[in-house]
């Protein structure tokens, strides 16, 4: 490596990135969606607050969740919320689903070289009233999906919910719907389960996790308290 | 009128004391002149047709243009300066897709019509793709989005409306009267083309043949029709 102006090797100092943790999971099924996010927010060994909601109701039928830097989620979702805004004054409607979720793909590209540091869900409903989750990774390549878990509790969730939820391949059995099979209470209780356990392994996951639920009655939140250690 | 003329004649922002535009007045005197475009709104779908002037026999027919595709389920007719509609229908296109690529759904029919007024009101500015004058044609846009099949019409002023059916261009008085006598509004998309066909026939001045008049459909998609396609419909007038 080069040697700098006074003799050794340097390196850039400035990081502008941090990460603040957490785990998002979401599951849809044929006319529901719940999404779910701890609310522990931390860096390094130190917990910053146990009360910091990271998810963001965008639409009545579509709520973000946003692990991963909690400044960059923040900025991510006054971005959204302003583009939504825009979009009702110009086609006199509220966005939808699948539409927040291209625009988030967007949104997220557009700083490909200076990315977010956020690790995205989006739950909903589509134009069909069916449950559908989006699933990304920082700089916006996105996929539809039936569930998925974000977050520093991830490994331990995806692994869970891929025994639980995973339908077979397509090339054995012929597609099923892109919603998981479960009932509304089921996957409230496999989520539950989930952050119960995540909370166990990941020093990142924990205090409380808050679960928003979208069918076509409306949407609700419950909360529920998760270990404080 | 045309001995009326006065300094407000000069500048193409500049109201008259009585607060008339008086360029965007004479631009929609030019639709007048223009050849016939008649959009029928059915339940089914929409249909525009229009008449092709064929001022020379050696003139090649399916070079004339009328009726264009601005994206899968939006078509559109014009009528009057039909040069001046291919920048407003360049921008349609151009809004239409980039909703694609912003939203992945199709831009609403009403949305790309406000897109296409919100320019032909964007005349007489610096800069140097601007128009320097109102656009003089006249637009009927049929589509189909998630409320289902509907009909704009849009003129010089920048305003539109929506029809169930329309007529524009020089046989428009009465094509429009016509219209208004034989619409209603459980056609069937066949019985929207004979109604369509039928009062161009009316107002055009030569026998209507496959290659002197353009349909196009949009149920749901934008379809422009064959000459065989024209035909059988001829053949049902």
């Amino acid at each position: 490596m080069d040697k700098g102006p006074h003799g050794h090797v340097e390196r850039p100092s400035w990081s502008p990135y941090d990460n603040n943790g957490g785990t998002a999971v979401a599951v849809a099924g044929e006319d529901y969606c719940v999404i779910a996010a701890d609310t522990r927010m931390s860096t390094g060994f130190s917990i910053l607050t146990r009360d910091h909601t990271k998810l963001f109701k965008v639409s009545d039928k579509c709520v973000l969740a946003s692990a991963g830097f909690q400044a960059d989620a923040k900025t991510l979702q006054k971005t959204l919320d302003a583009r939504h805004q825009q979009y009702q004054h110009k086609h006199n409607k509220e966005i939808s689903c699948p539409a927040m979720a291209q625009l988030l793909s967007n949104t997220l590209y557009y700083k490909r070289f200076f990315p977010y540091y956020t690790f995205n869900l989006l739950g909903g409903l589509d134009n069909e009233g069916k449950g559908c989750v989006y699933t990304y990774d920082a700089i916006g390549s996105y996929e539809r999906t039936g569930y998925s878990c974000q977050g520093s509790g991830q490994q331990l969730v995806m692994p869970v919910l891929d025994n639980q939820l995973k339908s077979a391949s397509p090339l054995v059995l012929p597609a099923v719907s892109s919603a998981t099979p479960l009932s509304e209470a089921e996957a409230m209780d496999l989520i539950k389960d989930t952050f119960a356990s995540a909370g166990e392994r990941d020093i990142y996951t924990g205090d409380a996790v808050e679960i928003i639920i979208i069918n076509r009655k409306g949407i609700r939140k419950e909360v529920l308290p998760l270990k404080k250690d | 009128m045309f001995l009326t003329r006065s300094e407000y004649d000069r500048g193409v922002n500049t109201f008259s004391p009585e607060g008339r535009l008086f360029q965007v007045e004479y631009a929609i005197e030019a639709i007048k002149l223009g050849s016939t475009a008649v959009g029928v709104a059915t339940k089914e779908g929409v249909i525009l047709a229009v008449e092709k002037r064929i001022t020379s026999p050696l003139l090649e027919p399916r070079s004339i243009e009328k009726v264009m595709e601005i994206d899968e389920h939006i078509g559109c007719a014009m009528s009057g300066l039909t040069a001046d509609a291919r920048t407003l229908i360049d921008h349609a296109r151009a809004e239409t897709q980039s909703h694609r690529f912003t939203y992945n759904e199709p831009m609403t029919v009403e949305s790309c019509t406000q897109s296409l007024c919100d320019l032909a009101l964007r005349f007489g500015e610096d800069g140097e793709d601007s128009m320097s004058r109102p656009f003089g044609v006249a637009l009927l846009i049929a589509g189909w989005d998630e409320s289902g099949p509907c009909l704009y019409h849009t003129d010089p002023s920048g305003t539109f409306v929506k029809y169930e059916a329309k007529a524009i261009g020089s046989g428009s008085e009465g094509a429009q009267s016509s219209l208004q006598e034989h619409y209603n509004k459980d056609l069937t998309l066949k019985e929207g083309e004979t109604l369509a066909l039928s009062t161009l026939k009316q107002v055009m001045e030569e026998k209507v043949t496959a290659t002197n008049v353009d349909i196009a459909i949009v149920a749901p998609k934008f379809h422009l029709l064959t000459d065989e396609e024209i035909q059988e419909v001829i053949d049902r007038l």
